[in-house]
């Protein structure tokens, strides 16, 4: 387990006779980009939210850091060190742009000046400086979402786990939010992030999960998976290169 | 610091307030209703309008701040303070108990399972021997420290103290670590949890706090009126009066609850005394014995409740941010 900075160890996740998750094991090593992709249903963010505390897996171990996190609430999984951002942005709405981050800021300080100084300094990060004291939900998606990452980066993570970061937003929007990532990655922060974008995925990830009706299809570097028959089979289309 | 004097300049003048209508017992008996909304809209506020949880039972931490004062004076003839401190720990039990349970649910279910605790503590207070069950506790005498408690300026400072402590808990709060993630938990409870936010705990404090000062209100309301019995200090219409009050003012604000207050209390005393009524009689628009005199007299006298419910009707149509959200339309 040593090395690895998250371990999933055959994870199932079922809701009544549903099967969302079935026996998922995967392995993420430190300051890796970490894809997590497959069709819709695949059970993508169902997995997200079995490793962040929001549901109870059914089987299965999740180890983060070494240590168990099976039966850990949300909040303790970020004090931990891992944070996520939703797919469905969920901005505080009638708090400020600033306050959204100060608010995951106060996960390492109490003191609302220090909590400030560093959202600030995050805000700067995404880009989102001059936007700091309009109301959250007044943004643009494409501005949510560079709070969503301003906001988790303030509470300090190891790993980020982002869902579909870059879901509705243009190529040159997607772009920039791909170098925040590179950044991060380079900061020394592990992500593993879920996107059907494949330009996106094969460009900046080191190795890739792909998952299809709750099951491990295939693992491997972009340039495995992009070749992989089973792969172009079931999610990208049968016959069709990959690369288009 | 602009703000501060202001606040400076209202609490003198809060205090200079008796003096000058010269101890007029009616003016400064509506005077300690409205400081009593007041700090009860502004306490609800903290859990209701900060951490967005909608409590429909906070007449039971009224109740048992006057009742458990009450109890213990004319049982055992305990100093009120004592009275009032076990008060608060007989709200912060309710209080615990009610979080750990109801908590769990979410938005209409916290609200009715909320009503629902608060009427057992009704029904319960009711059917037992020692709380007077539905007689009520009546007091005569209340020995205080030497203190003349027939006047009634003691009570009015009493209640503008908890007021003025009230407000000051919330002034500090909504710039602290606590007061961001009530207003983050109010907002979005799952991106609050996955910030870090021990949603649970956070919860349960902004009601700890809330009831805590809710009974210091219901002990200071029982030794001044020195009678209480269901009706008056657990009934659920007390928990809607506070909650309405303090959404016409203004949810979520500092001020909004008093603002709430100082409308709403004027205006059911108004009704209550039948101003207008007499004051269209007087002049003669209205006879009396009319349909229309029948109803000011005998309908809008017992209405207040009723105009209470337009008004947030109105309110929540059209200003959903309360009547303080008029004055900061620019924000």
């Amino acid at each position: 387990m040593s090395g690895h900075l998250l371990h999933i160890d055959h994870v199932s996740k079922h809701f009544g006779g549903n099967v969302a998750v079935s026996e998922v094991s995967f392995s993420v090593d430190k300051k890796q980009i970490f894809g997590l992709i497959g069709p819709n249903g695949a059970g993508k963010t169902t997995l997200f939210n079995c490793i962040t505390g929001y549901y109870p897996v059914t089987s299965g171990q999740i180890a983060f850091n070494g240590s168990s996190i099976n039966n850990r609430r949300p909040d303790q999984v970020c004090r931990l060190g891992m944070a996520r951002t939703w797919q469905r942005v969920k901005p505080l709405c009638s708090l400020s742009v600033l306050e959204n981050v100060m608010v995951g800021a106060f996960a390492s300080t109490n003191s609302p000046r220090k909590a400030e100084a560093f959202a600030r300094d995050q805000l700067t990060a995404v880009g989102l400086d001059d936007h700091a004291g309009k109301p959250a939900g007044s943004l643009p998606i494409g501005l949510k979402k560079k709070l969503e990452l301003a906001r988790v980066l303030a509470t300090r993570p190891k790993m980020l786990l982002l869902d579909e970061i870059c879901g509705g937003l243009n190529h040159t929007e997607t772009e920039i939010i791909l170098e925040i990532i590179r950044k991060l990655r380079s900061s020394g922060i592990t992500i593993v992030f879920i996107e059907h974008d494949m330009r996106a995925v094969t460009s900046i990830c080191d190795r890739i999960v792909v998952l299809n009706s709750g099951q491990k299809l295939a693992e491997g570097t972009p340039a495995e998976i992009t070749s992989n028959p089973a792969v172009i089979a079931a999610y990208l289309g049968g016959g069709h290169n990959a690369q288009d | 610091m602009k703000q501060l004097t202001i606040c400076a300049v209202l609490v003198i003048a809060a205090i200079a307030l008796p003096l000058l209508i010269g101890n007029n017992p009616y003016l400064i008996g509506i005077l300690i209703t409205l400081l009593m909304m007041a700090t009860l809209a502004s306490a609800w506020n903290i859990v209701g309008g900060y951490a967005g949880q909608f409590s429909f039972g906070h007449a039971a931490y009224f109740g048992a701040g006057a009742y458990t004062t009450m109890i213990l004076l004319s049982l055992f003839n305990t100093n009120p303070l004592v009275g009032m401190a076990a008060g608060i720990g007989v709200a912060c039990l309710i209080a615990l108990v009610t979080g750990s349970i109801v908590f769990r649910l979410r938005g209409h279910y916290f609200a009715l399972a909320s009503i629902a605790v608060a009427e057992i503590v009704r029904l319960t207070v009711l059917n037992l021997g020692f709380t007077g069950g539905a007689q009520g506790i009546l007091l005569t005498d209340v020995p205080f420290f030497g203190l003349d408690l027939n006047s009634k300026s003691p009570f009015y400072y009493g209640m503008l103290l908890t007021l003025v402590v009230t407000l000051g808990i919330t002034a500090y709060l909504r710039k602290s670590k606590t007061g961001y993630y009530l207003q983050a938990i109010r907002e979005d409870q799952d991106a609050a949890a996955s910030l870090g936010i021990n949603v649970a705990l956070y919860k349960n404090r902004a009601l700890l706090l809330s009831a805590v000062l809710t009974s210091i209100a219901g002990s200071i309301y029982a030794l001044y009126i020195r009678f209480i019995d269901t009706s008056a200090v657990l009934d659920l219409r007390l928990s809607i009066e506070i909650i309405l009050t303090t959404i016409i003012g203004g949810v979520g604000t500092l001020w909004g609850p008093l603002l709430g207050a100082v409308l709403l209390v004027p205006l059911a005393e108004v009704l209550r005394s039948n101003l207008l009524g007499d004051t269209l009689f007087r002049l003669g628009v209205v006879s009396e014995s009319s349909p229309v005199g029948i109803f000011l007299k005998d309908g809008l006298a017992h209405g207040h409740v009723l105009v209470y419910g337009i008004i947030t009707v109105l309110c929540i149509l059209y200003l959903p941010k309360g009547i303080l959200g008029l004055f900061r339309r620019g924000k």
